[in-house]
C-alpha cells in the first residue's frame, strides 16, 4: 500500500503542477481516474469513478478569479476511494468534494503567501539576471508539486482502512442516498457553463441538443458534430453578412 | 518604482540597434517555455514572472545592453493576467516590438490592452467551448469503461492547444501590432459558432448523464400508477434533469455558490433516499 500511495501522490505532485503549468490537462478526473485505477489495479471502476467525476467538475474551471473546488485532489481522491473502500463509483464524489474543498483553500493561501517572492523578482530584474527570474519559477512549481504530493498521500495512505471500516458501519440508506446524489451532482457543473455561456438567443441550441439525446438517443460525438455543422455555417453565412467596413477578414484558425 | 534623476531616460532603450532578430527556433522555445506561465502565480502580480520567464529567450537575444535587459524585465514584472493558451499571441507582438526597439511605454500599451480582451476570449473558447465537448465525449465513453475515453480527450484537446500556443507565438511575431484589429473582428464570429456549438453539448449531456429519477407510486383508489414511468415519462423524458439543472442555474444566477449547491445536493440525495422519493 505505501508504494501505491506514494505512485499516486507522485501523480498528484505532476497534475497538480499541470492544472496550472502545461495545461495539457492530464490532471483533468477523465484521465486520472485511468491512472489512478492502473495504479491499483482496478482500471474498470477507476475509468467510471474518472468518467463521473470529470462530469461534476465540467463547469468548474478557473475562471478570472473563480476559485472552484480542486480538481486534481477530488479527482485523485475520489477515484482512489471508490475503489479502495470498494462502493459504487457514485459515491466517490460525496466523497471528493469535502477534499477537493479544502485544497483549494490551501492554493488560494499558497497564491497570497507567495506574492513577497515577487519583490525579489524585481531585484534580479533591476541586476538584469534572466537566471534568477528562472529560479522562482521552479521553486513555485516545486512548492506546488510538494504540495499536491502531501494532500494525495497522507488521506490515501493513512485513510483509506479508516474510510473502509467508517464506510462499513454507515447505513445502507445513506450511502445509496450519496449514490444518488452522485448521480445528480453533474447538474451543478452544467449550470455552472450554463451560467456563462447561456443567452436569449443560444437557448434553441440548448433545447436542440437536449431532444437529440432525450428522444433520438444520439451518441455526445454526434451531437457535438451537428453542433459543429451548425456552428460552421454560422460563421461563413454572418462573416460575409455582418462585415460593413467592406474588408475581408481572414481566419487564421484560431 | 523609484524615479532616479541621474536616468536620462526611462522610456526607450539605449541600444537602438536592430540586428538581432528572432528566428523560428527562438520563438518556439519561448512558446514551449510559455506553458509555465503560472508557475510563480500570485495575487500580488499574477502571471508576471512565469510571463517574463516566457518572454526570457527572446529577450537575453534581442538585449545585449545590460541596462537595456533591466529596464525591459522591470517593465516585464509589472502586473500581467491573460489566458494561458492565447498568451502567445501577446508574446509573438511584444518580441516583434523589442526587437524594434519601440518605447517601453508603448509596448506596456500593447500588453495592457490585449490582456484583458484575450482572457475573456480563451475563457469562452477554450473553458466553456473545448473543454466541455472534449471531456463530455471522453467522459461518455469512460463511463462505459473504455480506455479511448481519457486517450481521445488528450489527443483532440491537445491537439487544439499546441496548434494555438504555437501558431499563435508565429502569427503575432509576424503580423505584429496590426495582428489585433483582426482578432478582434476575428473574435464576435468566433465565440458565436463556439457558443452554439457548447450549448448543443451542454444540452446533450444534461440528457445524458444526470441521473434523476423517483420510485413513487400514486394509489388512487384501486389503481396505482408509477410516478416517473406513468406521469413524468409521459410528459417528457429526462424533465427531472433538466429541471434540476435550470434550478441550479436560476440558484447560480441568485449569487448562490457552486459549493452551497453541490452540499444541498448531496442533503438531498441523502434525505431523498430516508423519505423514499428518490
Amino acid at each position: 500500500m505505501f508504494i501505491k500511495a506514494l505512485l499516486i501522490a507522485i501523480w498528484a505532485g505532476i497534475t497538480g503542477i499541470d492544472l496550472y503549468d502545461g495545461l495539457t490537462h492530464i490532471h483533468r478526473p477523465v484521465v486520472t481516474g485511468l491512472v489512478v485505477g492502473v495504479i491499483l489495479g482496478d482500471v474498470q471502476t477507476g475509468l467510471i469513478a474518472g468518467g463521473m467525476l470529470e462530469l461534476v467538475w465540467m463547469g468548474m474551471v478557473p475562471l478570472a478569479g473563480a476559485q472552484p473546488p480542486n480538481v486534481v485532489i477530488g479527482g485523485i481522491i475520489g477515484t482512489a476511494f471508490a475503489i479502495l473502500t470498494k462502493q459504487e463509483p457514485n459515491v466517490a464524489v460525496g466523497i471528493a468534494v469535502p477534499f477537493a474543498i479544502a485544497a483549494q483553500a490551501g492554493i488560494t493561501l499558497l497564491f497570497t503567501v507567495f506574492s513577497p517572492v515577487m519583490h525579489k523578482a524585481d531585484r534580479y530584474a533591476e541586476e538584469a539576471n534572466l537566471k534568477g527570474i528562472d529560479k522562482i519559477n521552479y521553486l513555485g512549481m516545486g512548492i506546488l508539486f510538494v504540495s499536491y504530493f502531501i494532500v494525495a498521500f497522507l488521506p490515501i495512505y493513512f485513510g483509506a482502512d479508516t474510510a473502509q471500516s467508517v464506510v462499513g458501519k454507515l447505513p445502507e440508506t445513506f450511502i445509496a442516498g450519496l449514490s444518488v446524489a452522485g448521480g445528480i451532482m453533474p447538474a451543478v457543473g452544467f449550470a455552472m457553463l450554463l451560467k456563462i455561456m447561456l443567452k436569449k438567443e443560444y437557448v434553441a441550441f440548448l433545447l436542440l441538443g437536449f431532444v437529440l439525446v432525450t428522444y433520438l438517443n444520439l451518441p455526445i460525438l454526434a451531437v457535438a458534430i451537428l453542433g459543429t455543422a451548425i456552428a460552421l455555417y454560422d460563421f461563413y453565412t454572418n462573416k460575409g453578412k455582418g462585415d460593413d467596413s467592406g474588408k475581408e477578414v481572414i481566419s487564421d484558425g484560431i | 518604482m523609484a524615479y532616479n534623476m541621474t536616468e536620462v531616460d526611462n522610456n526607450n532603450f539605449q541600444d537602438k540597434s536592430t540586428d538581432e532578430t528572432l528566428t523560428k527556433k527562438d520563438l518556439n522555445k519561448m512558446a514551449f517555455r510559455s506553458l509555465f506561465l503560472q508557475a510563480s502565480f500570485n495575487y500580488e502580480r499574477m502571471q508576471s514572472a512565469g510571463w517574463l520567464f516566457s518572454m526570457s529567450p527572446g529577450l537575453a537575444k534581442i538585449h545585449k545592453n545590460k541596462k537595456d535587459l533591466s529596464k525591459s524585465m522591470k517593465m516585464h514584472m509589472e502586473f500581467f493576467n491573460t489566458h494561458p493558451f492565447l498568451v502567445t499571441f501577446i508574446m509573438g507582438i511584444v518580441a516583434a516590438m523589442e526587437e524594434k526597439k519601440k518605447d517601453l511605454q508603448t509596448i506596456r500599451g500593447i500588453k495592457v490592452a490585449t490582456m484583458g480582451p484575450l482572457g475573456g476570449i480563451g475563457d469562452a473558447l477554450f473553458w466553456l467551448t473545448l473543454l466541455p465537448i472534449c471531456a463530455g465525449i471522453g467522459a461518455s465513453l469512460a463511463i462505459e469503461g473504455s480506455v479511448a475515453g481519457p486517450i481521445l480527450f488528450l489527443v483532440i484537446f491537445n491537439i487544439v492547444h499546441f496548434g494555438l500556443r504555437f501558431g499563435l507565438m508565429h502569427y503575432g511575431y509576424k503580423t505584429g501590432v496590426s495582428a489585433i484589429a483582426t482578432l478582434k473582428e476575428n473574435t464576435k464570429y468566433l465565440s458565436h459558432g463556439a457558443s452554439i456549438l457548447g450549448l448543443s453539448v451542454v444540452g446533450a449531456l444534461i440528457a445524458s448523464y444526470i441521473k434523476l429519477s423517483t420510485p413513487l407510486v400514486i394509489n388512487a383508489g384501486e389503481a396505482s400508477v408509477a410516478l416517473q414511468e406513468g406521469v413524468l415519462d409521459k410528459i417528457m423524458p429526462n424533465l427531472l434533469p433538466l429541471g434540476y439543472t435550470l434550478l441550479m442555474y436560476w440558484l447560480l444566477k441568485r449569487g448562490w455558490s457552486p459549493v452551497k449547491l453541490i452540499g444541498i445536493t448531496v442533503v438531498l440525495g441523502v434525505v431523498g433516499k430516508y423519505i423514499g422519493i428518490l
